[in-house]
């Protein structure tokens, strides 16, 4: 049993990593209690902590908690666990089965660095075509797009603060913004900075933090909001530097 | 459609998909969360033509797009959140985003304060598009689980 409850509590913290509500992941660890033949079951989950503890009928008790550092979209990851969660549910594994199938799930294939990198481009030149940018811009968009990911690649090494990997690639973005400007390829900045606007806003946040919120998770729900208003205003704050430093140069 | 909005519409497809692809949305998931984004701007220039009020358009938008996630996501048994996030990207309101940070920099507190509204405006109409669709599909599951259990 405290083997099980062990696997359930796995792919619980692995969902909640991949970006799912917290409602979701509750009842996944619930149901899944529920089926190995727990009497009652009670999780608590917010977005930076897990806590479950499992009553059997025979009159024990088990408990984890599981501490969440970063969260970071992964669908794929997400809607095989979602699966495997589901197997769960309808056929009796035993918890060895669980493990090999949850190795499986977790080391799912994701795109190379490459691909993100050339993605992230082509969503920062087609959003600024967009919002009226003509070819030019949209080259220029790609490239800057392109640099940024490298930027926020480098800074999550190194710096490892979400919030303040945003306002660095921000920083980079504007100021190669300001630069093909200076050169005279644009004759403004604004669609460069849009495009690139795009890929960094915390729309993601926002819309999970929503969802929370009204699915009857207040407090996760807050603290999703709060991160995704502290990156929105580090995201300005990357633009207002860059703009004042371009100021006394320009 | 005029020009313009015809290549917003496609942009707004390749954006979504894009996204898609970063979060590592794959095989025909990654079809219909493309799809999303294409069918949220498409109707959102539809009904442009019909209700002159772009707010109330946001929220219609949001709430259809979110009907759509939650039937995607049953037919193809996976998490909602895959599609409502991908889908609602071209929403996002970047441009007035963008100028009420220009405006407030160049101390234009009038044009500021305009666009600022209008973003904060746009923002929660999709918000509330998106809340009304999550608690109304809250309600059907709960009505269709108590159903189940009489």
């Amino acid at each position: 049993m405290k083997q099980l409850f062990n696997c359930a509590m796995s792919i619980g913290e692995e969902m909640l990593i991949s970006g799912a509500e917290v409602h979701r992941v509750e009842e996944s660890i619930r149901l899944m209690c529920e089926r190995f033949g727990a009497k009652r079951v009670d999780v608590f989950i917010i977005t930076s902590s897990m806590v479950a503890t499992l009553y059997t009928k025979e009159g024990d008790s088990f408990t984890e908690t599981r501490r969440i550092s970063t969260i970071s979209n992964n669908f794929e990851k997400l809607h095989r666990l979602n699966q495997l969660s589901r197997n769960i549910c309808s056929s009796n594994l035993t918890a060895e089965e669980i493990k090999i199938m949850f190795e499986k799930a977790i080391n799912c294939k994701t795109y190379s660095f490459i691909v993100e990198c050339i993605f992230y481009a082509i969503i920062a030149s087609a959003f600024t075509l967009f919002f009226g940018g003509n070819i030019i811009e949209s080259v220029i968009s790609f490239i800057t797009g392109a640099i940024v990911r490298l930027g926020i690649l480098f800074f999550e090494k190194t710096v490892g603060n979400n919030i303040f990997t945003k306002f660095l690639a921000m920083v980079i973005a504007a100021s190669l913004s300001f630069t093909a400007l200076k050169i005279g390829l644009v004759s403004s900045v604004d669609k460069l900075i849009i495009g690139n606007i795009m890929t960094l806003i915390p729309g993601v946040g926002l819309t999970n933090a929503l969802r929370d919120l009204f699915t009857g998770d207040s407090i996760a729900g807050i603290l999703r909001t709060i991160s995704a208003v502290l990156t929105a205003l580090a995201i300005a704050a990357g633009y207002f530097l860059v703009t004042i430093l371009g100021g006394f140069l320009i | 459609m005029t020009n313009n909005e015809i290549l917003q519409v496609i942009t707004g497809f390749i954006g979504s998909m894009g996204f898609a692809v970063l979060y590592n949305i794959r095989g025909k998931r990654l079809i219909f969360a493309g799809l999303g984004g294409f069918l949220s701007w498409g109707l959102f220039v539809i009904l442009n033509k019909i209700i002159p009020n772009e707010a109330v358009n946001y929220f219609l938008v949001a709430f259809v797009i979110s009907v759509y996630a939650e039937i995607m996501a049953r037919i193809l048994k996976t998490p909602t959140t895959t599609f409502i996030t991908t889908s609602l990207i071209p929403l996002i309101p970047g441009s007035s985003l963008y100028y009420t940070m220009a405006y407030a920099f160049e101390n234009d507190f009038e044009r500021f304060l305009q666009k600022g509204a209008y973003t904060l405006q746009l923002s929660s109409a999709l918000a509330l598009g998106i809340i009304v669709a999550t608690t109304l599909t809250k309600l059907i599951n709960n009505l269709l689980n108590t159903k189940n259990k009489l």
